[in-house]
């Protein structure tokens, strides 16, 4: 509903909007839907002056129709596919995260959601030289570990440090702040973010944190911010072409079998949903996670693959490493 | 500035009248008077001044050093983190699984039946984040929150007292013997704080009101937490009440950790989980309890030994180490 301000359009002055407040009629729906001519006859405005107003805010407000045709050509040359860093993983997601869509990561504590996280940025960073914008929302983000992983895969120290100017940390730690940086950026553009490098991937670990709390009571206010955010996530995706990773926690439903957290309005969100579970082996603790594909636009669902979460090795297609 | 009065903190039904009366975004609000806005939206003059000023401060860059508004990226968070210290245990096996000790900006959950030595290691910690900078500490000043009354005033000075005997044997050069004159255990006891809360909603009051304690004590550099587990886990019917409580003090919590850089240790029970005919000893408060804090220490028995396993942090790794009972005798340390 966008309010009638002076200036909106050539024609619509002080007068005309004073004449039409005083009709009833305050924002721009409300003049398209009226009938012209009786309200030329309630203000003392000329009936082509009022449709001269209303043919440019049409034309200003209304949606243009595209062929698929175009659509399809528009997404062949603009979608990339970025590789998570993970073969498995990449398996698992046809390739790795496209962009202008959103996937989500869920698990328990300890599965090794951040670890993944911090494995698509350096890989996106070191190999694609790429930017990231990685959003923090609950103290997990630790700079000496995104260290410890660009040191093994790339060897000179100067590289290494170009490699982590390209990872921008944003700290949002309730959910008011994270709209404000998302539309933000939808406003400034994410370019200006990242002091020139390209973005093309966003990461918010974890979404969870911020909307566990405020979804499920009585109150829908919560629930229509997480909306929010999905709406603003989703335009920067398409907007901006790049790729949306956030991570979600599990909760177990009445029959104890694990399922993704923040609801089921939620679950509508995402294209592709995996989720990551421990492996249970007993004694020793492994660097071992499966990762089963819950949703996903390409791809059948519920594929299982075994995830190696150390990161200390090269993970690149060259050199697979050795899973028992 | 795309700001949508929907995103704005304003109250719902103060959202609901804006929506109604035609205002999409806080742009459109900006040039309007308190008089202007009153009439148009059908709300008092001093609700609609009230409503200007909360747009107002909304839109103001948050001051913590431009984590939120502007971003730092990964070189420059790495920079800060290797200023930033991190508090030490007195115990090397776990010092190295932590990776120098307790870091400070993050919270930390410590799990263990009763008795394995979750309150002595958080009164060792209370000691130890005194410790002067020359002898490698932070020189900050603690803060105990206790809920179950398991303070004991004693044991404290015991722990300070090594602590103090430990670092005057270290005290080598002109700057740590001056430091030490100041390092006794009266002023390691004065510079702890106590707090008691007997129960859930006492404490979540307090966890509100700890952003002035901190910006009037802006030295302390640890919030102990013992335990977050026994006040909600009596009285409480409704689990889904206690999830959502729990997990907004979680990340209000959080939040006092990263923007007044102090470290915060919680300490929690344990509970048995039946499961498939199995039965586990698995940390009490619920799964999604699990995701609150960045690591979690799970100390537990094995025969006459303690044992202490990593099951989250920013390492992979899942460290396992071991302390022995020596760990916090009072008289020594072991370095």
């Amino acid at each position: 509903m966008t309010v009638l301000r002076v200036g909106m359009c050539p024609g619509l002055s002080h007068d005309l909007i004073n004449a039409l407040q005083s009709a009833g009629i305050r924002t721009v729906e409300h003049l398209v839907s009226t009938n012209i001519e009786e309200l030329a006859q309630k203000c003392s405005f000329s009936y082509k002056a009022l449709m001269a107003v209303r043919r440019v805010l049409l034309a200003q407000h209304t949606a243009f129709p595209v062929f698929g045709l175009d659509l399809y050509e528009e997404l062949l040359c603009s979608t990339a596919i970025l590789s998570t860093g993970n073969p498995s993983l990449d398996k698992l997601l046809d390739s790795g995260l496209y962009t202008g869509e959103i996937t989500e990561l869920s698990g328990g504590p300890g599965s090794g959601k951040t670890q993944v996280c911090f494995g698509v940025a350096v890989n996106i960073s070191c190999r694609l030289k790429h930017g990231v914008l990685y959003i923090d929302t609950s103290g997990g983000m630790s700079a000496g570990r995104l260290l410890q992983m660009v040191q093994a895969q790339i060897p000179g120290a100067a590289e290494q440090m170009a490699a982590l100017q390209r990872i921008h940390v944003y700290k949002a730690l309730d959910a008011f702040s994270l709209l404000a940086c998302l539309q933000e950026w939808r406003a400034a553009g994410l370019q200006l973010m990242s002091a020139g490098s390209s973005v093309k991937a966003v990461l918010v670990d974890s979404l969870s944190a911020l909307f566990s709390h405020l979804v499920g009571g009585r109150q829908s206010n919560g629930m229509s911010m997480m909306m929010q955010v999905a709406g603003e996530l989703k335009l920067l995706s398409k907007d901006f072409g790049v790729a949306v990773l956030v991570t979600n926690h599990v909760t177990r439903d009445s029959s104890g079998v694990l399922k993704s957290g923040l609801g089921h309005s939620w679950s509508h969100v995402p294209h592709n949903r995996v989720l990551l579970q421990k492996v249970e082996r007993p004694g020793s603790h492994t660097c071992l996670r499966v990762a089963e594909l819950t949703k996903s636009s390409r791809q059948p669902c519920h594929l299982q693959e075994e995830l190696d979460i150390s990161y200390s090795k090269n993970l690149n297609p060259e050199n697979q490493p050795v899973t028992s | 500035m795309l700001r949508t009065v929907a995103s704005s903190s304003l109250a719902p039904s103060v959202k609901a009248k804006l929506i109604r009366a035609g205002f999409c975004s806080v742009a459109d609000l900006q040039e309007l008077r308190p008089g202007q806005l009153s009439k148009e939206v059908g709300v008092s003059q001093e609700e609609a001044a009230e409503i200007l000023k909360t747009l107002h401060t909304d839109a103001l860059p948050v001051n913590d050093g431009g984590l939120v508004a502007r971003g730092v990226t990964a070189l420059e968070l790495l920079q800060r983190e290797q200023a930033q210290g991190s508090i030490v245990t007195f115990c090397s096996a776990l010092d190295s699984a932590l990776g120098g000790g307790v870091p400070v900006g993050k919270t930390m959950e410590v799990c263990g039946p009763p008795g394995v030595g979750k309150t002595q290691l958080c009164i060792q910690l209370a000691v130890d984040v005194q410790i002067p900078m020359c002898f490698g500490g932070l020189k900050g000043q603690s803060l105990y929150i206790d809920t179950e009354g398991s303070f004991m005033v004693e044991r404290v000075v015991d722990v300070a007292r090594a602590a103090v005997e430990h670092c005057s044997l270290l005290a080598e050069d002109a700057e740590q013997q001056k430091a030490m004159k100041e390092f006794t255990v009266e002023k390691i006891l004065s510079c702890l704080f106590l707090m008691r809360c007997h129960d859930y909603v006492k404490l979540l009051a307090q966890s509100y009101l700890l952003p002035s304690f901190l910006s009037e004590h802006p030295e302390v550099r640890l919030i102990v937490i013992d335990s977050i587990a026994y006040p909600f886990r009596r009285d409480f019917e409704d689990f889904s009440h206690r999830t959502r409580l729990l997990n907004a003090l979680a990340q209000h919590l959080n939040q006092l950790a990263t923007q007044h850089n102090v470290a915060i240790v919680l300490t929690n029970q344990m509970t048995t989980k039946v499961w498939n005919g199995q039965s586990k000893m698995v940390p009490a408060l619920g799964e999604s309890w699990g995701h609150a804090a960045a690591q979690r220490l799970i100390l537990y028995w094995e025969g006459a030994r303690r044992l202490a396993v990593l099951s989250k942090s920013s390492r992979p790794d899942g460290g396992h180490c071991c302390h022995t009972r020596s760990l916090w005798s009072a008289h020594t340390p072991t370095p």
